[in-house]
């Protein structure tokens, strides 16, 4: 029975595998130990020549070493890889703390974001945006929000209008489209409209001569002062937060009765006024040609001021600037 | 409104009631508090002395010597002032004491006489602005006394915002009274008795108009001008009223303690009947502020012998105004209507105390009392004599019962209020009323022009019933998470840009007539009446210069711009098709792109990005005024104009010093809908192989590379398809335009035969319908 060393072989083997610098040259190994030149293959045509008993013997000792060498290449390939890979992988280092992308924000302005969330809440329980003009006329400014001409109120905010018969001019408030809506629609009524209000001022820190409300206003036949309490100060848990302390001062708006300030404590104790609203005058009710059975309640909150009050802004200039870097942190 | 603590006390007990409690119960009474501070003396060890003698300084004319009395001791100070004599009670500052500002007086040799302190003024104690002498106390300061222990020192200010309903709380009597309700205290009476000696001199009319219906008054003789009591001084400038003298200064502590406005004529200045009319159309009054005013037929005013003499409620006449030498004064105390009164004011831009609170409504039965009052300040001046009050009322309807049921108040306030409650408080408040189980009852009182109607009553109960104290529920609305299609296509705007990396801005809506015709030079701009400055004279009539301001603002103060879109009205002149009356406003979305020379071309961006938020939208080349002659677009869906795009012309470019190209778009959102923005373009995937073709054809300039692409859809319109544009070259004249064709058929497995003949068709059909030849491989 022939003898091959197999020692001698596997020793071999392991030079030559100890000597591999690239992976392919593993298949150039496989072929020289396993392939039909190599000394296994010399050894193989030798078996029909054996006797059974040896032929058996030796067979299975050549298809043991055959299997021995394969799984050598194997598994030393499979290192070979291993080992090149986790070397490149560790030569390989990202410095993340660079940022490319140097803007933080959401793109989106600031006003529009407090809108749309001021918007979901209300939309959460059930409220429809409204739309209404932002040049209008002074009857609906004023007239049909109980507001007539003689009105003290009336000369309270500084209005920008836009014909010498002050029959026209930017809407003060957007009350104006609690009328409009009324007109064109008819109860019950659960509508907010945000917009663009209007003011004499010039743009400095504390004053614009445009900013933002969001008016409130439902109408059905059973709202009453509790279910005005109710609602907002569901808003001011939803925007400020579950532990809110929220209260309601008298306060007077011609076009609601009983009417109210809401302030929210704030973190350092103080209270802030956030929102002027009541129940809506029956006169605003009896202007649009509502009929007595239906009643409700109307709210007006700043959008700058909610910002403001959010992100600590200082100036409202801020919102009128668009300096990138105020737009980007948002 | 401007409350002292003490001053409130003469009205309602508040000894047991400290200021948090009095902050809390004004706010819950609808007081919005303004202010509040506590009021110390801002002196210290000033003591109360009197001057015993006077004698000239040896060495200097402008000074004397005086010797004071502070009670255990005579002290010699020198003093500049000459508003006293001998026996003048007086502040004194001995050594080792500090008047205002913590200014520490010592001894002091003042041109060879040591002056042991100071006598001191007002303004030094930081009482009051007064610079013409010294302070002299009357009878009832002690001498020897702590100073600041001989009158209230120290006080509680708060300042109140009164809202305009709220006439009748704009005097110390009717803070009070809401007061006493919250506080379940009486409201003190103060009597004002008149011993009259005289006649009055002459007779009052209130005159035919109804615009004033009640016009008393009362002569009082013998009168000395001089400095009020120290009471009035103090309370008054701690409430920011300027001193004055006795005359003036009486009149305005009247105001401010009942709310009645008063007027101070010279009598001896009077001559005939004292009357109201309506002035004629260019009548003519010189007012107190020696301006000469021209009337009109709108202006109430006070007469003698039909001339002029006042404009009533708002400002007195120069030529019977209060002087120094006066010495008999005729007092007017009226009640002028309302609007009349706020007309006058606000038309001559002549806002007083006493015109805010006519306009505002005074109480209509308190005239007499005004005069009474006023009188009585005098009451330790013994020279004086007065007349009985002359009354001129003319005979006024009384206010008639409102009647409403009980079951309004919970039908309104959600909640049941016990009737107890309601018949206490309205007691309180003396509001006369008649509260039975169904109904109540009430009488609108005198001074309370905001209860008019059983919603004004209703909301009076609620406030002091106090509206923290009611429940809250929570209505729910018929449209959960619905916002409709107006808020739903601007999200849709802002999510998309946003992600594409544009800028919000929100920008001022006005603007000046030439930045608006750069762009609109046909739309008439909508001028503002009142503007705020003159670059803010119009309202915007489009988007585009607010976007170009914001790109070359951030361009020249950050040193980088960007993409910007703004979602806003613009406005003209044009006829609203909406709504009558009002100028045509249109809500617009105005984006700005700048050529910050990337490799993709901005106009070609814009587009491709429109064709991806907005479904169905197509371009037609269109010159508009501040754009690129050909590179301007309006955009389309469905053949309806939507909007504009386009690149700024190199003009503008160049007059706005602008140094990269800009490419502007105005899309109009009313003529969008959210169902249209939200198409679905879902295409089923075959799940047979695809066969690929790059072709490149030479081209014109002008050829619209789309339209190749729109027939190759053509053709292929059964397969499932991907056609782009790979590649566009143009040198010279010569265009080439390279399209990668992969197609998919949803029955089978092209074939070598097939896929030569679907090629083949391809280039055919193109070559002859656009007149463009197929580059050879290698070409």
């Amino acid at each position: 029975m022939p003898e091959l060393n197999l020692d001698k072989i596997l020793a071999s083997l392991d030079l030559r595998i100890s000597e591999v610098t690239l992976p392919d040259e593993y298949d150039q190994i496989s072929k020289d130990y396993l392939g039909k030149d190599s000394l296994l293959a010399e050894e193989r045509k030798k078996l029909p020549t054996l006797s059974n008993e040896d032929k058996k013997k030796y067979g299975k000792k050549l298809t043991e070493l055959s299997k021995e060498i394969e799984s050598k290449i194997e598994s030393s390939k499979k290192q070979f890889i291993l080992d090149t890979f986790q070397k490149k992988e560790k030569e390989e280092f990202t410095d993340i703390s660079i940022d490319w992308n140097r803007n933080e924000g959401s793109y989106k302005h600031i006003l529009s974001s407090v809108m749309d969330e001021v918007v979901n809440i209300f939309s959460s329980i059930g409220y429809e945006v409204a739309y209404g003009p932002e040049a209008e006329t002074s009857w609906h400014n004023f007239d049909a929000l109980n507001t007539p001409d003689w009105h003290p109120a009336r000369y309270e905010s500084d209005t920008i209008y836009l014909n010498s018969d002050l029959e026209t001019l930017l809407r003060t408030q957007t009350s104006t489209v609690q009328i409009r809506h009324m007109e064109q629609n008819d109860p019950p009524v659960y509508i907010v409209a945000p917009g663009r209000v209007f003011r004499s001022d010039q743009l400095d820190a504390t004053h614009s001569p445009v900013f933002h409300q969001l008016e409130g206003l439902a109408i059905d036949k059973n709202l009453s002062f509790t279910d005005l309490k109710g609602t907002l100060e569901y808003f001011t848990k939803e925007f400020f937060g579950e532990n809110i302390e929220t209260k309601f001062i008298p306060h007077f708006f011609p076009f609601t009765e009983p009417s109210a300030e809401v302030l929210v404590k704030w973190n350092d104790g103080s209270w802030l006024e956030i929102l002027g609203c009541g129940m809506v005058d029956p006169n605003v009710l009896e202007n649009v040609g509502y009929s007595k059975e239906y009643k409700g309640f109307a709210w007006g909150v700043g959008i700058e001021r909610l910002a403001m009050l959010r992100y600590k802004i200082d100036h409202i200039k801020n919102f009128y600037e668009n300096d990138i870097r105020f737009l980007e942190q948002f | 409104m401007k409350l002292l603590k003490s001053w409130l006390q003469d009205w309602i007990d508040l000894t047991d009631i400290d200021d948090g409690d009095l902050s809390t119960a004004l706010e819950s009474l609808g007081f919005e508090i303004e202010d509040y501070k506590l009021i110390n003396p801002d002196y210290k060890n000033i003591i109360v002395g009197k001057v015993i003698e006077i004698y000239q300084h040896p060495n200097a004319d402008k000074v004397r010597v005086t010797k004071v009395d502070v009670g255990n001791k005579i002290y010699e100070i020198v003093c500049g002032a000459w508003n006293f004599e001998e026996g003048a009670i007086v502040p004194v500052a001995l050594p080792n004491s500090y008047i205002k500002d913590s200014f520490k007086i010592d001894k002091r040799d003042i041109r060879g006489v040591e002056s042991n302190g100071m006598i001191c003024s007002a303004s030094e104690l930081n009482l009051w602005d007064e610079h013409d002498g010294i302070l002299v106390l009357d009878e009832s300061f002690k001498i020897g006394s702590d100073f600041s222990k001989s009158y209230i020192s120290t006080d509680s200010y708060w300042e109140v915002g009164v809202t305009p309903n709220r006439g009748d709380c704009m005097s110390y009597l009717g803070i009070a009274r809401e007061l006493s309700t919250y506080f379940n205290k009486k409201l003190n009476k103060i009597e004002n008795p008149l011993n009259p000696k005289l006649k009055p001199v002459l007779k009052v009319n209130s005159g035919k108009s109804k615009l004033c219906s009640s016009y008393q008054s009362i002569e009082i003789e013998n009168i000395s001008i001089k400095d009020s009591s120290f009471l009035i001084k103090y309370r008054l400038s701690n409430i920011g009223v300027r001193i004055i003298n006795n005359v003036v200064d009486y009149t305005n502590y009247v105001l401010h303690d009942i709310g009645q406005p008063l007027h101070a004529f010279d009598r001896d200045k009077l001559y005939g009947t004292i009357s109201v009319r309506k002035a004629k159309e260019g009548e003519k009054l010189k007012t107190l502020d020696e301006q000469i005013r021209t009337l009109d037929n709108d202006d109430l005013i006070v007469t003698d012998n039909n001339e002029p003499i006042a404009l009533a409620g708002v400002m007195g006449g120069f030529d019977t105004e209060v002087t120094n030498e006066t010495v008999n004064l005729l007092i007017e105390s009226a009640y002028f209507d309302k609007v009349s009164i706020m007309k006058t004011s606000r038309k001559l831009n002549l806002i007083s105390d006493a015109s805010v609170r006519f306009e505002r409504g005074i109480d209509r039965n308190i005239q007499a009392y005004g005069l009474k009052r006023f009188t009585n300040l005098y009451e330790l001046d013994e020279n004086i004599q007065y007349s009985e009050i002359s009354d001129s009322s003319k005979q006024t309807e009384s206010e008639n019962f409102i009647t409403f049921e009980t079951s309004l108040i919970e039908s309104i306030l959600g909640q049941v209020i016990d009737n107890k409650f309601i018949s206490s408080t309205l007691k309180s408040l003396s509001i006369e009323s008649e509260i039975k189980k169904d109904t109540i009852k009430f009488k609108q009182p005198s001074w309370r022009y905001d209860l008019e109607r059983p919603i004004d009553l209703i909301e009076e109960i609620a406030k002091h019933y106090g509206f923290n104290n009611f429940k809250s529920t929570l209505p729910i609305g018929n449209n959960l998470n619905q916002v409709g299609n107006y808020w739903n296509v601007r999200k849709y705007f802002i999510d998309k840009l946003s992600l594409e990396k544009f800028n919000e801005t929100q920008s001022l809506s006005f603007t000046q007539k030439e930045y608006n015709e750069f762009f609109d030079p046909d739309k008439e701009g909508v001028k503002v009446l009142n503007p705020i400055d003159q670059t803010q004279e119009y309202l915007r009539t489009n988007l585009y210069y607010s976007l170009i301001k914001t790109y070359k603002f951030n361009y020249d103060q950050n040193s980088f711009s960007g993409k910007y879109f703004e979602i806003n009205n613009i406005y003209n002149n044009s006829t609203n098709k909406k709504y009558k009356k009002i100028p045509k406003q249109d809500y617009t979305l105005g984006f700005l792109v700048p050529d910050n020379k990337s490799d993709i071309n901005p106009m070609q961006y814009i587009a491709s990005l429109l064709r991806k938020i907005i479904p169905g939208v197509s371009f037609d080349q269109l010159s508009k005024p501040g754009f690129h002659q050909n590179n301007s677009y309006v955009i389309m869906v469905d053949n309806k104009l939507i909007g504009h795009t386009g690149q700024l012309s190199y003009l503008l470019k160049e007059e706005l010093d602008l140094s990269e190209n800009l490419f502007l778009s105005q899309i109009y959102l009313e003529e969008l809908n959210l169902e249209g923005l939200n198409t679905s373009n879902y295409k089923p995937l075959s799940h047979y192989p695809f066969i690929k073709f790059d072709l490149s054809f030479k081209v014109n300039r002008d050829l619209n590379a789309n339209d190749l692409i729109q027939e190759v859809e053509n053709l292929l319109q059964n397969n499932e398809n991907s056609i782009k544009v790979f590649d566009d070259y143009a040198f010279e004249k010569t265009r080439n335009l390279g399209i990668r064709i992969i197609t998919r058929s949803y029955e089978k497995t092209y074939n070598e035969k097939e896929n030569t003949e679907i090629l083949n068709m391809i280039v055919d059909k193109l070559t002859s319908k656009f007149n463009i030849t197929l580059n050879e491989k290698g070409e």
